[in-house]
């Protein structure tokens, strides 16, 4: 049990004023047994009101719209909460993929998550599978020899990957970023119809350190039966325990962007992220990044009036 | 030539219904138009075929075929003999509809909540989970009265039994209401005393009806409730309709940048400042409506409708997410549907779907091609379509290719002879087939179905394919009250 201090600050600026921005944010802790939010606070440029609902996969999400013009706009979120998980995990070595094939059939949110999305490059993909050698094993020993594997053959590199950056890209690169290694893991799990889902969310530093510290962070979560969702940081090669603070799932990034809007008007836009994690009362891990945001060119003015932007890729 | 012989030159085919003759006779609802053109020449029947396209001509009633990523504009041809459905059939056909569409909005209510009809496995799961109309972005959204199809258009064929059946359910945003309404003015122009003298059932509310039940959506206490019509624009195929129906109504024609979001409420910008607006009815389809939820690259909608949407403070017609009910791999499901929400049998029966996903029925398909159409599931418009009795071996192995490679993309029915009308076509009446799309309109109130629909042709001799997009006409369609019974 620990209690982490998190603050998460999203700030876009314009070199011109904006109108019109309506914005999804999806920076609530996801609501589940093994943590408990203390305390969050939420403020936002001019104050709105944020309409919270509840999505398909479970998220908080909430919505705001800021109409006046501006030329920035800050999100900022300051979290207490506790993890309620063991510090070891406690997955089933004994179950075998005929008892997940009986679960899926009927289970309409198991079996979209199951089902592989489309890549170019099958044949790597098979290499890979062929490597895992899923035949015999049992689930959990499959699911951690994919997250050994990925560790292993991919290279943790910032900045050469996009928020848009497909599996095909990746797979190319053999790099990239937490965002990246969880959408290959994703692919080579469901490819072997294990269901698996993305985690967008907070990892807590420990003595050793630890990849995707001070930015928001993504692994994945895979089903065994009688268990359940079982976290697993293909990034750090380890079990998701109670270092990691989860903010939602889905079946991958774009489900679970922490922010995402629109606005009007001809302006080119700047995006920074800060994120520091600490235990209560003790050290503090903190990074500023500035996001390159695809959308912009250096010289150019974008003639559209209305544009989009879906955050920081997460690391 | 007499109006006379070309009812004696009109040929028999057996094995094919006609709707105007059988084997020895002119069935009793089409003896007044037969009355009636029979004392005309071909001279005066022509001159009627001219005045008619000139009416379509000059009241711009036109649609857009695309091919190869361009748009070209028609007239959608017309036929000026009307279709004739007696108000027994209609009746029959009537209560089947209203009964599927109960059954439907009932489906859209579970699958996007509770899911019973899943968790029973009436419905297989991964029909829906590999469905790529199943929304998960409107999961959980109360949408009011639990009305989901507030328009249907359901697609009918009449096979050689003389039985209708449901071809298909279009339950997105179904098109072709201002045709039925504008084919009906042109017949009033070009047989002016024939509709009172045949009893013919009126249509010319269905404008009203639909304001009535748009209306009925309004939530918020006000005197004055605004209701807009959203269009993609121009360039959209149906924006003749668009604008029509928005006049027919007296409502605002917008587009998606007329409007704004602000804190979960719809305004509508105009002169005098914004007015919020209660009810959209939307031309624009689900992926566009909102960038922030859906495609980010739309320009059409407006950014944080669905939060609006979601907290109740606007309706939308048609629901959202529609498109998970009539994909064409799910219609094979709804007489399940019916008897699971409403214990009933259904009373329009389906054409018999083969799913390409289930090896023994598509290994049934591909011993039997040329009597099959093969459809694409989230196709619409007779497009991504191919039937088995006229397509090439070449198109036959793709089709079969294409079917390997993405099963759950393809159903393939047996090909229906769709029953036959008269047409008027080189100075000769000549038989067409036809399908029906009557118009439904569910309400808090009920379902409505305007007597009629909009009768589609194919012009082309022998061709079973009656899609505007594919070379359609269309004709005006009696619903007849006939007198000293049936």
């Amino acid at each position: 049990m620990s209690i982490f201090r998190i603050h998460h600050i999203t700030k876009y600026e314009y070199d011109r004023p904006v109108k019109e921005s309506v914005n999804n944010i999806t920076i609530y802790p996801y609501q589940s047994a093994d943590q408990e939010t203390l305390q969050q606070e939420l403020v936002i440029t001019g104050n709105p009101d944020v309409f919270t609902y509840t999505d398909y996969w479970g998220n908080k999400e909430g919505t705001f719209n800021l109409l006046t013009p501006h030329r920035e706009m800050v999100i900022e979120s300051k979290l207490l909460i506790r993890t309620l998980a063991l510090p070891d995990i406690q997955v089933p070595w004994d179950v075998f993929m005929p008892e997940l094939d009986a679960v899926i059939g009927s289970d309409l949110q198991l079996l979209e998550l199951a089902r592989a999305s489309p890549v170019k490059a099958v044949s790597v993909m098979y290499d890979y599978i062929n490597q895992i050698a899923p035949a015999n094993k049992n689930i959990t020993q499959i699911i951690a020899d994919t997250c050994d594997l990925i560790y292993t053959h991919f290279t943790y590199i910032k900045g050469i990957t996009t928020i848009e950056s497909t599996v095909d890209e990746i797979l190319e690169k053999k790099a990239g970023v937490c965002q990246d290694f969880a959408h290959v893991m994703l692919e080579l799990l469901r490819m072997m119809n294990i269901p698996a889902r993305y985690v967008s969310g907070y990892i807590c530093p420990n003595k050793n350190g630890m990849r995707g510290e001070g930015a928001t962070h993504a692994w994945v979560e895979a089903y065994i039966p009688g268990y359940g969702w079982a976290g697993i940081d293909p990034t750090n090669n380890v079990w998701v325990t109670n270092t990691h603070v989860r903010l939602a799932v889905g079946r991958n990034f774009t489900s679970c962007s922490p922010v995402k809007g629109t606005f009007k008007g001809p302006a080119r836009q700047s995006l920074s992220v800060y994120v520091s994690v600490g235990y209560e009362d003790g050290e503090t891990f903190e990074e500023l990044n500035s996001v390159q945001l695809q959308k912009q060119g250096e010289n150019e003015v974008p003639e559209i009036i209305i544009d989009t932007f879906a955050g920081q890729q997460q690391q | 030539m007499t109006g006379d012989l070309l009812f004696q030159q009109y040929p028999f085919v057996p094995h094919i219904w006609d709707e105007m003759k059988d084997a020895e006779a002119i069935r009793r609802q089409y003896l007044s138009i037969y009355e009636t053109v029979s004392k005309l020449s071909l001279q005066d029947l022509e001159k009627k075929d001219s005045l008619a396209s000139e009416l379509f001509m000059s009241q711009g009633i036109t649609f857009t075929v695309y091919s190869d990523n361009e748009g070209i504009e028609r007239i959608f041809p017309f036929d000026i003999i009307p279709r004739i459905i007696t108000s027994t059939e209609w009746e029959h056909i009537e209560s089947g509809i209203k009964q599927r569409l109960k059954a439907l909005n009932l489906f859209l209510k579970d699958i996007y909540n509770e899911q019973q009809i899943i968790k029973e496995n009436i419905v297989p799961a991964a029909l829906i989970a590999t469905c790529p109309h199943f929304t998960r972005e409107i999961f959980g959204i109360q949408v009011p009265h639990d009305i989901y199809v507030h328009i249907a258009g359901i697609d009918l064929i009449r096979g050689d039994d003389g039985r209708f059946y449901i071809l298909e359910d279009n339950l997105r945003t179904p098109s072709g209401v201002s045709y039925m309404l504008e084919n009906r003015e042109v017949t009033k122009r070009i047989f002016p005393d024939l509709l009172a003298s045949s009893n013919v059932r009126m249509i010319n509310n269905y404008p009203l009806l639909l304001h009535d039940n748009l209306v009925s959506l309004v939530t918020r206490q006000t005197e004055d409730p605004v209701i807009v019509l959203l269009t993609p624009g121009m360039f959209n195929s149906a924006y003749f309709e668009h604008t029509f129906l928005a006049r027919q109504m007296g409502i605002q024609l917008v587009e998606g940048r007329d409007l704004l979001v602000d804190n979960q409420k719809v305004y509508m910008k105009t002169t005098a400042g914004l007015r919020q607006v209660d009810v959209i009815y939307r031309r624009v389809d689900d992926e566009f409506l909102d960038p922030l939820v859906f495609r980010p690259d739309s320009a059409l909608g407006v950014p944080g409708l669905m939060s609006a949407y979601r907290k109740g403070n606007v309706a939308i017609v048609n629901a959202l997410g529609n498109g998970v009910a009539d994909d064409k791999a799910v219609y094979a499901y709804v007489p399940a549907m019916i008897k699971y929400y409403l214990n009933e049998e259904p009373i329009l029966p389906n054409i018999p779907t083969y799913q390409m996903k289930n090896t023994d029925e598509r290994e049934h398909v591909f011993a039997n091609m040329h009597k099959m159409v093969v459809k694409e599931t989230n196709q619409s418009g007779g497009y991504g379509m191919v039937m088995g009795n006229s397509a090439t071996e070449v198109e036959l192995e793709n089709a079969k290719k294409a079917i390997l490679a993405n099963p759950r993309s393809f159903i393939a029915q047996p090909i229906i002879q769709l029953s036959t009308v008269p047409c008027l076509i080189d100075g000769k009446l000549q038989p067409r087939h036809v399908d029906l799309r009557p118009y439904a309109l569910c309400g808090p109130n009920g379902i409505d179905i305007v007597p009629g629909g909009l009768t589609r042709v194919a012009l082309r001799e022998g061709s079973l394919v009656v899609n505007s997009s594919q070379g359609g006409g269309s004709k005006d369609t009696w619903i007849v009250d006939m007198e000293g019974g049936h």
